[in-house]
């Protein structure tokens, strides 16, 4: 019952949650409407809309709000672990952003229907990496809330991660003669912050081109690339755990 | 307590170990997956392939319309439609965005190639003699029976993203290039291709550097699918379907015969020695990684006399040659002569693997990044991408000679080497 409490308060707990979700789905449709793009290119829209800006949206002072308003001193009072409440918060957005992608399935698949034109060819796919993308950037920004206050964790994680995109790219076209330092620098962003590249290429049927070609992707690169979405979700959860439970919270708004 | 505390280490233990194994299969190379495609010859999908090839060259004629593309690249894909018939008569009337409509007529003895309005420009000829040639010119070539190919003629253009895969040629006589190279030939079952229920077979060619994927009909063995696959530095992907097939049709001879129309005039398409360097000009000196993993500087060679030796692992000319560079490396290394292998086309590890297979010993720069695709491209003029490709560099640092192609003789080297100042045995 408090796990359902808490499920359900992830969505009922702003107004704008209701509105983000169907002004996405409206997003995909109107997409889909005026460019009937190919399953590939509405796959990387939404990837990019569903996976990370949903996953923004959705956490955006999902713990700051709490504390920034004293709140949170009520919610962790014992025998209520800390832990409990940050892993049903973010239970609350995976399964929010799994019916929110079965939804989005629907409505592409009602337009496809209607207009009979596009392809949904591999769109199952790209909305299963979304999702595992959704996670791993839900739990980041998540974690992020408990130590930045009201709803910034979402901005912040949303400058950090452009600011690094150009970064490392800069790096990148400087370091082009410098392959091992190069490959240090990729290995890095490539295993410890989101999975964009992966899951982009697993979804894109990347692997696809070294192993199993006759099938649409490779088995054991593709549960790689989920098993380390996965885990990377967890770690970034056992962060945020850990820092809510070693906080001293205040009671007094700030 | 203590059980909690035995879950908790399980568990880290057992998430670890899934991650080091999921972080280990994520970062393996290409090369390790390429290793891994070696087909080993199964004989009822060789007598399948073989079948394929004995059902085009026995029609009389054949019909088809290919589609080639990436995977999932539709928009930039290139439409072919081809008409064959026997004794060596074709027709192929090839569209898409870049180039516009192209057509291709075989009269039995020659090929008539020409282009509806302008021809496009390609990448390696220079502005002013396209703007003189871009209208009413057509290229004539002779087509001695079973002895050239449709798919080198429409892909040596270099105006489309995706040539043609499948040679039509074959239902001439001809034997396709790669033939000689086959590691084996598998079955990977069957599957449907435009609803048409095939048997699916998987080609590896010189140690899976290349893969096809061929869709058979159950029912006439007819192709209706193939997808190629070309191990580089970046992995190349390419895909043609077939549609509209028809096997024995009457087609009109009028399809078969094309003449200039007055004020046309016949164009040579510029080979890819035509803007190679001249002699007497200072070769471009350049700083890339070796296949040691150092650098290489071309002017630390000054006082030598360089072989150049630009190559890729899928060239069966590239491939021949290997062993016979090293042979004359050896030869010659007294006498002031180094072989410089550049290959900026492959997976590092692949070409380090073809090298230690041809036990090659002489330096070589195995670069993929844009940096060395400039020296090659824009330093040393190679435009059409053509290897092999020679360049001999005297002690001063200037071209002595430049040619693409392999010679088994090696009689155009040795001269090049002469002029340079060694004296061949």
């Amino acid at each position: 019952m408090r796990a359902y409490e808490l499920i359900k308060e992830t969505f009922c707990r702003k107004i704008y949650i209701l509105i983000i979700h169907l002004s996405w789905l409206s997003l995909y449709g109107g997409f889909w409407w005026l460019f009937l793009p190919m399953g590939n290119e509405f796959g990387q829209f939404i990837f990019i809309w569903g996976g990370f800006f949903l996953a923004l949206a959705l956490s955006a002072g999902i713990f700051g709000d709490d504390i920034s308003s004293g709140r949170i001193c009520v919610l962790v009072t014992k025998p209520f672990w800390p832990g409990e409440l940050y892993i049903y918060r973010l239970l609350g957005l995976s399964l929010q952003a799994a019916v929110h992608f079965i939804l989005a399935w629907c409505v592409i698949f009602i337009l496809h229907t209607f207009i009979r034109q596009g392809s949904m060819n591999g769109l199952v796919l790209w909305l299963f990496a979304s999702w595992l993308l959704f996670n791993t950037c839900a739990a980041l920004s998540t974690s992020l809330s408990v130590v930045v206050g009201r709803a910034y964790n979402a901005l912040l994680l949303l400058i950090v991660i452009i600011t690094g995109f150009v970064v490392v790219g800069t790096m990148m076209a400087y370091l082009k003669q410098h392959s091992e330092t190069e490959a240090l620098l990729v290995s890095y962003f490539r295993f410890v912050c989101p999975p964009f590249e992966m899951l982009y290429k697993f979804a894109g049927g990347e692997y696809g081109k070294y192993s199993l070609t006759v099938g649409r992707f490779s088995l054991a690169k593709s549960v790689a690339c989920v098993v380390h979405s996965l885990i990377l979700t967890v770690v970034y959860s056992i962060v945020g755990i850990v820092l809510l439970s070693r906080r001293q919270f205040s009671s007094r708004r700030d | 307590m203590r059980n909690k505390i035995n879950l908790w280490t399980i568990t880290t233990i057992a998430a670890l170990v899934l991650e080091g194994w999921a972080l280990y299969v994520v970062s393996l190379s290409p090369a390790h997956w390429r290793s891994s495609m070696i087909v080993k010859d199964e004989p009822a999908a060789h007598a399948l392939y073989d079948k394929m090839i004995e059902t085009m060259r026995q029609a009389e004629s054949l019909s088809y319309q290919s589609v080639c593309s990436g995977p999932d690249d539709r928009d930039r894909a290139s439409t072919y439609n081809i008409l064959l018939k026997k004794p060596n008569y074709f027709h192929v009337e090839m569209s898409n965005v870049l180039s516009g409509y192209s057509t291709i007529v075989g009269d039995g003895d020659n090929l008539w190639f020409y282009w509806k309005g302008v021809r496009p420009f390609s990448a390696y000829e220079d502005k002013d003699s396209y703007e003189k040639t871009r209208a009413n010119v057509y290229i004539k070539k002779a087509t001695p029976i079973g002895r050239y190919s449709i798919r080198d003629q429409v892909n040596l253009l270099g105006t489309t993203w995706f040539g043609i895969i499948l040679d039509p040629s074959i239902f001439h006589g001809h034997t396709d290039s790669l033939e000689t190279y086959i590691d084996g030939i598998r079955s990977r079952g069957t599957d449907y291709a435009e609803n048409e229920e095939c048997e699916v077979i998987e080609v590896s060619f010189m140690k899976a550097q290349l893969t096809r994927y061929f869709w058979i009909s159950k029912q006439d063995h007819l192709l209706w699918k193939i997808k190629e696959i070309v191990r580089l530095a970046n992995n190349k992907v390419e895909v043609e379907e077939f549609s509209d097939i028809s096997l024995n049709a009457v087609i009109s001879q009028q399809k078969f015969s094309w003449s200039p129309p007055e004020g046309w005039q016949q164009w040579e398409k510029p080979g890819p020695d035509d803007f190679l360097l001249k002699p007497g000009t200072k070769a471009p000196d350049f700083e890339l990684l070796s296949a040691d993993g150092g650098k290489i500087k071309l002017s630390d060679y000054r006082g030598k006399i360089i072989w150049l030796y630009i190559w890729q692992c899928g060239s069966p000319s590239c491939r021949e040659a290997m062993p016979h560079l090293q042979k004359l490396s050896e030869k010659y290394k007294d006498r002031g002569l180094v072989i410089l292998g550049f290959n900026c086309a492959d997976d590092k590890r692949i070409a380090k693997n073809f090298m230690r297979e041809n036990s090659v010993t002489f330096p070589n720069i195995l670069d993929s990044s844009h940096t060395a695709g400039k020296v090659i491209f824009d330093g040393y003029k190679n435009r059409s991408g053509t290897v092999p490709l020679s360049y001999i560099i005297d002690t001063r640092g200037n071209v002595v000679d430049a040619w693409s192609g392999y010679e088994e003789d090696n009689k155009r080297a040795l001269a090049a080497l002469k002029q340079a100042g060694i004296q061949p045995e």
